[in-house]
């Protein structure tokens, strides 16, 4: 795990070394080689829980390459058909679950779960539609952030925003499976609980989630 | 372990762990609030506000749903309408498919019919005794005569000199072809080895005590009847090496088991099998039994790490396995309870013996869990490649002599082979080569005359049930698959439904993080494979086999599994809404949370179910609008 201990791996039949330790997913940005992602950010250590960025390693199945640590001699292919087809698939059961009205694509327009889907040229989404009512619900109980948990994709962001870098510690998930969702504190809205409303976990949401409430609602006029 | 048994005892002593309760906790366990909200919402036993005194617990899966049929919850459920003080659930598979459909009455095991489990509950009739089976039946793969001979194999192994044998323990381990018994069949003299070889002290050992896959429960009477054969092969897992602590990781719903395991615990440490010196050896080991908060996801071996961790039992991306970096980052030796078992029978009478005993080119014995339309269902051991035909004349062929027609040969995660598939010998490669696995050796039979796409959909149901919800395929995937085969099975299946499974199939396979999702799809899409005329009620014809490639590592150990009342109403029928089976987690977030967030689930579980196929395009609409506005923002007005 030192850097004295560089490791040599192909991408895409590219040679490259890193140190070890480096993932995948950084090794391949460095190459000048975009994987799309949801769940990481840079700033933040990777959890590999939205797959958008698995890649073929030649292994039984694919690997999150923002978690997955570079290996002496690997060969990686992040383009295929097929990894575009798993890419498609789920991002549009993310959408299927999607509200029409993202706030954050409404307001600052930089909603990276739509962006992907434009990047991937998804115009359809085949699976039942869970997203009508907004049954998943809203809280906007904080005075500055608006929160809709049913723009909500758990990709724990924010939950590594306010526990890992600012050290809130508010922020989690509750409940499983499909029924999981982040909570403040015993699962109380955000503005009865400690949130000292930083906004790191907005800053942090790539989705219409966690949107800033001075801006979500107003319409951005163009000049 | 020390968080989450806090938990437990606050839940056990007050009937809930209410917020008071888990601020005091935060306090006095410096831990944040979020974290212990993460537990309590995750975790089955856990609620935020006491229920009614008397629990009843109803199983809904595989076995108990063709015991009982699909509508056994709700009988159940009417039988004990308006009767104060008593709550029913529908919970996931209570490991013990043998004694279908199978039900508890505040943790004590019943079965029966809806009335019988009616007169249960309300006292008419008086609970069933649940004492430790008195006398044992003597197994094969149990080397002793008698309670004095137990521990021959460790004491020989520690006495004298015994830097040669702990080499020889482990040469005697791979040469014998041991396989994880778990679902996973990873070689266990490997495992041994990795973790005897992983730099980093201290080490630990795991037993996998949390069988909860639908048909399973092979290590239920394992645990019940020769605990002394997992605690010694754990001191020997220990010893080999390098581990000083073990943990049981046992389900809550075992009380037997855990009473059979606490007394072999206790005798061992007055025996000094386990201590600061084993046997005078001046090395220690001990054991410590811990039991789990539920859910079938905590036996995939990562996410019970996490348990362990006294974290939500997520499952964690690998690589690192376990033997390099488990529990607390330390290498973890982790088996299964019947491959813990095998292992001093193995030592004692070498790898030749072991590898004898097994038949069709297989290795060694084999439990299997027997359940489904057989005559006598029920824990079988048996050489490995025995003949699944042979296996069911052993337990007294098809109840009531109905015609075989299906079999899951490796539980619920296993794809299910048609009848003219029975002469496959129960082995790992030959059942890989069938198209299914052999799993963790659950043998479900299925009779002439079943519906088995709604088995298969069953199946579906409980993984989506049981997900953990990290991950975007299993979470998501196993949710919009149950709401299709909800509609498919009520006779309004979507069009196009086949290819469209088996597309969300390939991508839960080869994205999702562990075996759960990898699986997930894969027992409904076999059905639609290998029964044509199951195909033929979705409206196609039977065409490839189904994806192969999670059947190989997917098991238990690769995934797992448990047992846990699900976050959504359960049973898809028509008639839930109205339903009083209230699922457990549902309950809980109900009383617990008067909370805006907190949206109730039902609106979100009708919703897709109510909303016509026809609604579908008008989201693709919406997407695509907000695409083109999105992309030319200086076109909007």
């Amino acid at each position: 795990m030192t850097p004295s201990q560089p490791v040599t791996l192909t991408i895409n039949g590219r040679n490259v070394t890193v140190p070890a330790g480096t993932t995948i997913w950084q090794a391949a940005r460095d190459l000048g080689i975009a994987i799309p992602v949801l769940c990481h950010s840079p700033k933040l250590a990777p959890v590999g829980v939205c797959r958008v960025c698995v890649v073929d390693v030649g292994e039984r199945v694919l690997a999150a390459a923002c978690v997955r640590p570079c290996q002496e001699g690997m060969k990686v292919t992040t383009e295929s058909p097929a990894l575009t087809g798993h890419r498609r698939t789920l991002t549009q059961l993310l959408l299927a679950d999607y509200p029409e009205d993202s706030a954050r694509e409404a307001t600052t327009g930089d909603d990276e779960l739509l962006a992907l889907a434009r990047s991937l040229g998804i115009r359809d989404v085949p699976y039942p539609d869970g997203a009508a009512g907004r049954p998943r619900g809203m809280d906007a109980s904080s005075p500055v952030i608006a929160v809709d948990h049913q723009a909500c994709i758990l990709c724990d962001r924010c939950i590594r925003a306010c526990d890992d870098i600012q050290h809130n510690d508010v922020i989690g998930r509750t409940g499983k499976g499909s029924a999981a969702r982040i909570a403040f504190d015993l699962n109380t809205p955000m503005g009865q609980s400690s949130c000292v409303a930083c906004g790191e976990c907005m800053a942090a949401c790539p989705t219409g989630a966690l949107t800033d409430k001075s801006v979500a609602g107003i319409k951005i006029t163009v000049r | 372990m020390d968080l989450l048994d806090k938990m437990t005892g606050i839940q056990e002593a007050d009937g809930a762990v209410t917020d008071e309760a888990l601020r005091a906790l935060a306090k006095s366990a410096h831990v944040p609030l979020y974290r212990l909200e993460g537990l309590r919402g995750f975790y089955p036993i856990f609620r935020a506000q006491p229920g009614a005194p008397t629990q009843v617990h109803v199983c809904r899966d595989l076995a108990c749903v063709m015991a009982g049929g699909p509508g056994f919850p709700r009988r159940v459920q009417v039988a004990l309408a308006g009767v104060p003080g008593v709550e029913t659930h529908e919970v996931s598979c209570l490991g013990r498919c043998d004694s279908a459909p199978a039900c508890a009455v505040n943790g004590t095991p019943v079965s029966g019919t809806a009335q019988e489990v009616a007169a249960y509950a309300t006292g008419r009739a008086p609970l069933p005794p649940d004492p430790p089976r008195s006398e044992p039946r003597r197994w094969t793969t149990d080397p002793y005569d008698g309670a004095a001979q137990h521990y021959g194999v460790l004491r020989a192994m520690l006495s004298g000199t015994g830097a040669g044998k702990l080499d020889l323990a482990l040469d005697v381990l791979k040469a014998s072809g041991l396989r994880g018994m778990g679902g996973a069949g990873f070689p266990t003299g490997q495992k041994w080895e990795l973790t005897r070889k992983a730099p980093g002290a201290p080490k630990y050992v795991v037993c996998n005590a949390d069988e909860s896959e639908p048909g399973t429960f092979k290590d239920r009477m394992i645990l019940e009847e020769l605990p002394h054969l997992v605690i010694e092969a754990m001191v020997l897992g220990g010893w080999v090496t390098g581990a000083g602590q073990g943990i049981v990781y046992l389900r809550h719903e075992y009380g037997r088991a855990r009473k059979a395991l606490e007394e072999a615990l206790d005798h061992a440490r007055r025996t000094n099998i386990l201590g600061p010196s084993v046997l005078g050896s001046g090395w220690g080991f001990d054991i410590r039994l811990f039991v789990s908060p539920g859910g079938y996801i905590l036996g995939e071996e990562t996410a019970l790490l996490e348990a362990l961790e006294d974290k939500r039992g997520e499952p964690r991306n690998k690589p690192p396995f376990p033997t390099q970096h488990g529990l607390w980052g330390q290498p973890t030796l982790m088996n299964n309870v019947e491959t813990l078992a095998a292992v001093p029978i193995i030592l004692m009478r070498g790898a030749e013996w072991w590898i004898a005993q097994g038949r069709n080119g297989a290795k060694g014995l084999k439990f299997l869990s027997v359940s489904g339309d057989v005559a006598v269902p029920g824990v079988y051991c048996v050489p490995l490649g025995t003949t699944v035909a042979e296996l069911l004349a052993l337990c007294g062929g098809m109840a009531d002599g109905k015609r075989l027609y299906a079999f899951a040969p490796g539980g619920a995660s296993s794809n299910f082979l048609p009848a003219s598939q029975r002469d496959v010998p129960l082995d790992f490669q030959p059942l890989q080569q069938a198209g299914s696995m052999l799993g963790s050796g659950a043998v479900v039979f299925v009779a002439e005359g079943r519906d088995l796409l709604a088995l298969g959909s069953n199946v579906l149901r409980f993984f989506r049930n049981e997900s953990c919800g990290k991950c975007v395929p299993c979470r998501v995937g196993t949710e919009k698959a149950s709401a299709w085969m909800e509609r498919a099975l009520a006779g309004n299946a979507p069009p196009g439904l086949v290819p469209r499974l088996r597309e969300l199939g390939a991508t839960l396979a080869q994205t999702s993080i562990c075996g759960l999702g990898q699986i997930a799809l894969q027992p409904l899409l076999s059905v639609v494979a290998n029964f044509p005329a199951e195909a033929a009620k979705l409206g196609e014809p039977a065409r490839q086999t189904p994806a192969k490639a999670p059947a190989s590592a997917a098991g238990k150990s690769a995934r797992r599994p448990k047992s846990k009342p699900a976050a959504r109403p359960a049973a898809g029928k028509p008639t839930r809404g109205a339903q009083k089976v209230v699922p457990k987690t549902a309950a809980r977030k109900a009383q617990a949370s008067p909370k805006p967030a907190a949206k109730p689930k039902a609106g979100r579980k009708a919703a897709p179910k109510s909303r016509p196929a026809a609604k579908r395009p008008a989201k693709s609409a919406r997407l695509v609008t907000r695409t083109a506005r999105s992309t030319t923002p200086a076109k909007r007005k």
